[in-house]
């Protein structure tokens, strides 16, 4: 009974045919195009890409840490558009304000605006503004009307404010003025206006609303959030630049000593592995110190356009991607040089090379196509790994230095005041460690989808 | 014989190693701008005077010699700078810096292997089940996140809001005083050998001979770690050697934060005073540790897997 069904496949069941004996030719048409599909029984072939793709979805984990780092980076990239301020202005009286707390003038403009005025514009909001509203002429849009005026040079710390219902329309007033029990200015000095802007009159862009500090300020009143999203965004820009730096030498220095062999592969990997056993967090440190003065020194100079591009990243950010491009690209190294190995004995390699192609053209063509899926997984590993050392320097105070800042930076600046102010901390950290823990899993996930063999 | 051969050459390759971080760290560290004598009243005659006297004026590869000659003497040169005229090797080892830093290492090092190990097995063994999400959970958050992150959080909850333990922990006179930073400098180091014995400990367990002796009757807890996790721990034991790599550069930032004046603490302030004998002295001795656990690590694997077989004659 079981044999029979075991050979089931080979020979059909001849009685059903002969069955088919009894029906006249009538009771035959031709089957149609689905009814033809359906005994087709050849796949669709699946590409490398999508098999690996579909791998890769199948891992909630991978999938779920994939999409919270596409909200990190929306938010550290896109973020910045939507939010009033910028990570470097101070903001004067704004200086230690908790998560969405607002300063007294900040307070004082969200009243008025609750009490109609059309807009406000408080000089003491922006740390720019007092010295820019003494230059000269100003003017204004407001809906259809063009105001142009002058403002007082006397004038030390006002609010200006227009209301169209008001007379007059638009006027300021001094900050001691103002009356915390009626909600408005004892005493206000109409400014004159004029619907015609003089000739190069510089326009003054009235808030309608006042941005919330949604994760407060630090003590120089810059706002933690727009600190946070531009922190994050060099973190990852860090990390990206110094994962492609290792990738791009350890994927050569690895594919030639591989693809060589004999001596110069003994010698090559000789030098990986003692660059390997070198501590390099104690190297690191020294190459931060070692490197400020003379970058410093390069960049001053700004002779060519290589260090005038490199002087706008900073000092701290450069040393840390030669750190990066004389240590760390041993480990990359080691496993290409695994996988050109195993690859270089394979027939596809000997037939490029039979038919006359370069050593280069074979590496280049032939076999680093072939880690590709090795690359990748090497390369988004080294992407958390990177960031983690960057914190780590910058914790220490040897990264990036201030009005730039990168999350370890901003965790090191936090850290004086973290008794006080424990959310300066928190708001960085649990960043950081997001944007680490997602990207592991990721390449942990790519890890699975593209090299299956690994799969533990 | 064999084994004497291979064990002869990593000690050889241990020396060179150590000899390379010598010379990259005495290089590195001379071409770090400004003098150690360089403060806002000093002349430059005073200077030279003082260059001169601790042989500073001489060519650099002059006075790396002197320093390896007076290193294989046990002479590690004086301080320059934050402890003027004292001897580096007595601010290193007659202070009670290393001993101090030395404890807290080990004690990590021994949270992590303690616990670290079977909260792996653990998870092998209820592989997909609810306290191996859990857990892998928390490894992984372990493993994300940096030791300063970890440092400063426990500070804030234990040291200040709880008040269970103090805040600094400073030379560790009291039982409190070690429990922060030990932990925290055993937290990441422990995540990783769980996630690593979780790994190897699921390759084993599905192997023929676990098998067999489960078919044998034997228990559980025999078959698990008897017969799995021996196998399972060699991968483990070559995580031992980056283990204290790791050890060490946390405890640079946790020193630090939980004021310790330990070796790490001591190391950062040393660099960014330019005082070069400490910085050549304290980096020689971190580096020293890392490369006697690597040699040790390496020969422990030949002796521990048979199946590598190093004397490549199948006898």
């Amino acid at each position: 009974m079981t044999g029979k069904k075991a050979f089931q496949v080979f020979h059909t069941d001849t009685d059903q045919i002969l069955d088919l004996n009894q029906y006249a030719g009538e009771d035959f048409s031709q089957a149609a195009e689905d009814e033809k599909a359906s005994m087709v029984q050849m796949h669709k072939s699946v590409s490398y890409w999508q098999d690996a793709w579909r791998r890769f979805r199948s891992n909630p984990v991978s999938v779920g840490a994939l999409i919270v780092f596409i909200l990190i980076l929306i938010f550290s990239f896109i973020g910045p558009m939507f939010i009033d301020y910028s990570y470097e202005e101070q903001y004067r009286s704004s200086q230690k304000l908790g998560p969405m707390e607002y300063s007294p003038t900040e307070q004082m403009v969200i009243t008025l605006l609750e009490n109609e005025a059309d807009a406000v514009y408080a000089t003491s909001l922006n740390a720019g503004s007092l010295s820019a509203i003494r230059k000269g002429d100003w003017f204004i849009r407001q809906g259809s009307q063009t105001y142009a005026f002058h403002v007082d040079k006397t004038i030390e710390k006002a609010t200006l404010v227009v209301d169209s219902d008001s007379d007059p329309a638009v006027y300021y007033g001094k900050d001691k003025d103002w009356d915390e029990e009626t909600k408005s200015y004892k005493e206000v000095t109409p400014i004159e206006t004029t619907s015609e802007p003089a000739e190069g009159a510089q326009e003054l862009k009235l808030s309608k609303r006042v941005f919330p500090h949604v994760f407060g300020t630090d003590s120089q009143g810059r706002d933690l959030l727009a600190r946070c999203m531009y922190g994050a965004r060099v973190s990852i820009i860090i990390g990206v630049a110094a994962a492609l730096i290792v990738l791009i030498i350890g994927a050569l220095y690895g594919s030639i000593s591989g693809f060589a062999g004999g001596k110069v592969d003994f010698v090559m990997m000789r030098i990986v592995d003692l660059i390997y056993s070198i501590p390099d967090v104690l190297i690191v440190l020294l190459l931060q110190v070692v490197l400020k003065a003379p970058l410093q020194a390069w960049f001053d100079a700004g002779k060519d356009p290589v260090s005038r591009a490199l002087s706008t990243l900073g000092v701290g950010i450069v040393s840390i991607f030669i750190t990066f491009a004389l240590l760390y690209w041993v480990g990359m190294a080691r496993i290409i040089r695994g996988q050109v190995l195993q690859l270089k004995e394979q027939e596809f390699v000997m037939a490029a090379g039979v038919l006359g192609a370069s050593p280069g053209r074979i590496i280049k063509r032939h076999l680093l196509p072939n880690c590709v899926g090795q690359l990748i997984i090497q390369t988004c590993l080294q992407i958390p790994s990177a960031i983690f050392l960057e914190s780590f320097l910058s914790y220490l105070g040897l990264g990036v230095s201030a009005p730039m800042a990168s999350l370890g930076s901003l965790c090191s600046d936090a850290k004086e005041t973290f008794l006080l102010f424990p959310y300066r901390l928190l708001f960085p950290a649990i960043l950081l460690s997001l944007i680490v823990l997602t990207l592991n899993l990721v390449g942990d996930g790519l890890r699975d989808a593209l090299d299956p063999r690994l799969k533990s | 014989m064999d084994m004497l051969g291979y064990t002869l050459k990593r000690m050889a390759i241990s020396v060179l190693t150590l000899l390379l971080v010598a010379a990259i760290t005495f290089f590195l560290m001379n071409a770090i701008p400004g003098s150690p004598f360089m403060t806002e009243k000093s002349t430059p005659q005073q200077i030279a005077l003082a260059n001169a006297k601790y042989g500073l004026d001489k060519p650099l590869i002059v006075q790396f010699g002197n320093y390896l000659k007076n290193l294989a003497k046990g002479d590690m040169g004086v301080s320059l700078k934050m402890q003027e005229g004292t001897s580096v090797s007595k601010i290193l080892f007659g202070q009670g810096k290393f001993v101090l830093s030395m404890k807290i290492g080990l004690l990590a090092l021994l949270v992590a292997v303690i616990i670290g190990i079977p909260v792996g097995v653990l998870q092998a063994y209820y592989r997909g089940r609810w306290i191996d999400n859990i857990l892998r959970v928390i490894t992984t958050m372990g493993i994300a996140m940096p030791g300063f992150v970890v440092a400063t959080l426990c500070l804030f909850e234990f040291g200040v809001t709880l008040g269970w333990l103090p805040v600094q922990s400073n030379s560790l006179e009291t039982f409190g005083a070690y429990v922060m930073p030990v932990l925290t400098l055993a937290l990441n180091p422990m995540c990783r050998i769980a996630k690593l014995t979780r790994t190897s400990m699921l390759d084993s367990i599905s192997q023929d001979y676990i098998r067999t002796a489960n078919a044998k009757g034997l228990k559980t807890r025999v078959v698990l770690f008897k017969h799995a996790l021996r196998n399972s721990l060699i991968p483990v034991i070559t995580y031992l050697g980056p283990l204290t790599a790791g050890i060490i550069t946390g405890a640079l930032v946790v020193e630090q934060i939980y004021h310790i004046p330990g070796l790490g603490n001591y190391f950062v302030s040393s660099i960014l005073n330019r005082d070069y004998p400490v910085i050549m002295g304290t980096t020689l001795l971190l580096a020293a540790l890392i490369v006697i656990m690597n040699l040790v690590v390496d020969i422990a694997y030949k002796i521990v897997d048979p199946r590598i077989n190093i004397t490549k004659k199948g006898d």
